[in-house]
């Protein structure tokens, strides 16, 4: 069940040019949180920013959660402005989780600039709940913007670096390295980024038959299914039932789910 | 403990807070924060006779206290509402304004009568306001059916002729005088009126230089439009004999006190819901404090008391 938690900020630190950690002591959320899923911060009190903020989990401690974001508009740039010490209202766990499946044998995490954010605790409950370890391709603009690679290192994952400019790994995008990796059809690919990085690698994986899983982001005023903003189109023959909610059916779709082409 | 209750046009309350229509869903995801049944009533998102897909995104933005939302009734229909969201408000013990939107005076009394019938709502709430869907505008062109005086009659008696539960229109704060389609309704019959609606706004990105909603037009709600929802109020207090349930922006008792001082019997939480999903109970909690705190037994000796 989600719920409203005042968290402290445990960290907040800057971990490349305008991208920041933000650890918040959370049991409660921490103990219902799985990978994928996300919560609604509220910036701060008052009524400017009107409405919460949804971030994904990076990592789901034993008490504390963190949040990776980039300072992207209002909210998330008055949410850089946060100290360790400060309490800020916490809404959670939201959201389907990523499905694990142990009938896969091969994952592959593709993240986008932030986009890589759901993915630290996605890699650790695969290896921690399937016992076996992803690999992951982190791609972004370039070489200051890549994030969490020392992270998956540790956790004994095999990375692959892509940047735009090639200032670090192979000058290329995310969807072209899924397809050089040539992954077998027991393997699964999970991304989150930009619009386009994941339209590109959605239409990978159908080239080479795989499931792909989507972690998509939306504006959103509630976070929980009601006020029906974040809704993406889907690819339902019936007319009523063609948009779903990023936050409530998902953040994480089946890619296929997703009419690409509105996009 | 003070006395909350309250009767809106033969709507009997246990409190006067209930929630704006289309912030609240129909009760279920709320219903994990706190025990809904415990709310005034329990305002459904609109209902229409076939489910609608709403409009294409994007459909929100924020706003400075507020937000501009152009969702276009997306909606379970009548049908799915009847078999799977009405049994859960009625296990719950909720009492039930039933929102109703269609393309005629037909569809209203259609969806009216089949509410009625099937015991799902207990009062029906008639959305003539939203600004979000163009079938909605009528022959005149981009109007809406709370803006014409003469079609809020119309509609009204529509309905009021298909149902025995108490009819509230809901009205829009897009118009010169408010209270003429306010006393509209009344003549034809409403048993209150409930306003106001959103305000229409627009959003525009310099950069790409173009409008942020697909549907271009949104409208406003949240704190930002709670002033000009208190006059409206207001204005309407001064004309009605029937009850008012006013809304715009509050998230808090002392919001909710200057609509019943302007004179509304009722009170909704909208999208301040979204910040705070607690927000609405939080309200009653807050009216019984007040009430505690000036010694007032029953809150309705203060609707319409601006000194």
């Amino acid at each position: 069940m989600p719920q409203v938690s005042t968290c402290e900020i445990q960290a907040h630190m800057e971990v490349a040019p305008d991208h920041y950690r933000l650890v918040l002591h959370a049991p409660e959320i921490a103990q219902e949180a799985c990978a994928g899923q996300f919560c609604m911060l509220e910036v701060q009190e008052g009524l400017y920013p009107f409405l919460r903020r949804p971030m994904c989990f990076e990592r789901i401690y034993k008490d504390s959660i963190s949040i990776l974001y980039k300072v992207e508009g209002e909210g998330t740039r008055l949410m850089s402005r946060l100290s360790q010490g400060q309490t800020i209202s916490v809404q959670g766990p939201l959201g389907k989780p990523f499905p694990l499946d142990s009938d896969v044998e091969r994952h592959i995490l593709v993240g986008g600039g932030i986009g890589i954010a759901p993915f630290p605790s996605l890699a650790e409950a695969i290896i921690s709940e399937l016992g076996t370890t992803p690999e992951v391709i982190i791609a972004a603009r370039t070489e200051s913007m890549l994030l969490c690679e020392d992270e998956f290192r540790q956790m004994g994952c095999t990375v692959h670096l892509a940047t735009d400019d090639g200032s670090a790994g192979v000058k290329a995008f995310a969807s072209e390295v899924l397809r050089e990796l040539n992954p077998g059809p027991k393997a699964r690919a999970y991304c989150c980024g930009p619009m386009p990085m994941m339209r590109a690698t959605h239409d990978v994986c159908q080239d080479l038959g795989i499931t792909c899983l989507a972690s998509l982001e939306a504006e959103m005023a509630c976070g929980d299914g009601v006020c029906l903003g974040c809704v993406v189109e889907a690819n339902v023959e019936i007319e009523a039932e063609r948009m779903v909610r990023v936050c409530y059916d998902g953040p994480v779709f089946d890619s296929s789910l997703i009419n690409w082409s509105a996009y | 403990m003070a006395n909350l209750a309250v009767n809106i046009g033969g709507l009997k309350m246990k409190n006067p807070v209930t929630v704006g229509s289309g912030t609240f869903a129909y009760g279920q995801e709320y219903d994990r924060y706190f025990d809904i049944s415990k709310l005034g009533a329990v305002t459904t998102k609109s209902l229409s006779l076939e489910p609608r897909a709403g409009n294409k995104p994007p459909r929100l933005v924020e706003t400075p206290a507020g937000m501009l939302n152009a969702i276009g009734l997306q909606n379970v229909g009548i049908e799915a509402y009847l078999r799977d969201k009405a049994p859960f408000l009625r296990e719950k013990g909720c009492t039930i304004i039933g929102n109703i939107y269609g393309k005629s005076p037909e569809d209203y009394a259609e969806l009216a009568k089949r509410l009625d019938e099937a015991g799902a709502a207990d009062a029906i709430e008639a959305n003539l306001s939203c600004p979000n869907v163009h079938d909605a505008r009528t022959a005149r062109g981009c109007t809406l059916v709370a803006q014409v005086p003469e079609l809020v009659q119309e509609y009204t008696r529509a309905i009021k002729a298909a149902t025995k539960l108490p009819v509230f229109v809901k009205l829009t704060p897009n118009i010169i005088d408010i209270a003429e389609p306010a006393l509209a309704a009344e003549e034809a019959g409403a048993d209150g009126v409930a306003l106001i609606n959103t305000l229409l706004g627009i959003g525009i990105n310099p950069e790409t230089r173009k409008p942020i909603l697909s549907n271009i037009v949104g409208g406003l709600s949240g704190p930002a439009i709670r002033p000009v929802a208190v006059k409206m109020v207001w204005d309407c207090a001064k004309v009605l004999k029937i009850p008012i349930i006013g809304m715009g922006g509050i998230g808090n008792a002392s919001d909710a006190m200057q609509f019943i001082l302007a004179g509304a019997t009722g009170v909704a939480v909208g999208s301040c819901s979204f910040r705070q999903p607690d927000a609405a109970i939080k309200v009653v909690e807050g009216l019984n404090d007040y009430c505690e705190r000036h010694n007032v037994e029953n809150l309705t000796q203060l609707i319409g008391k601006l000194e």
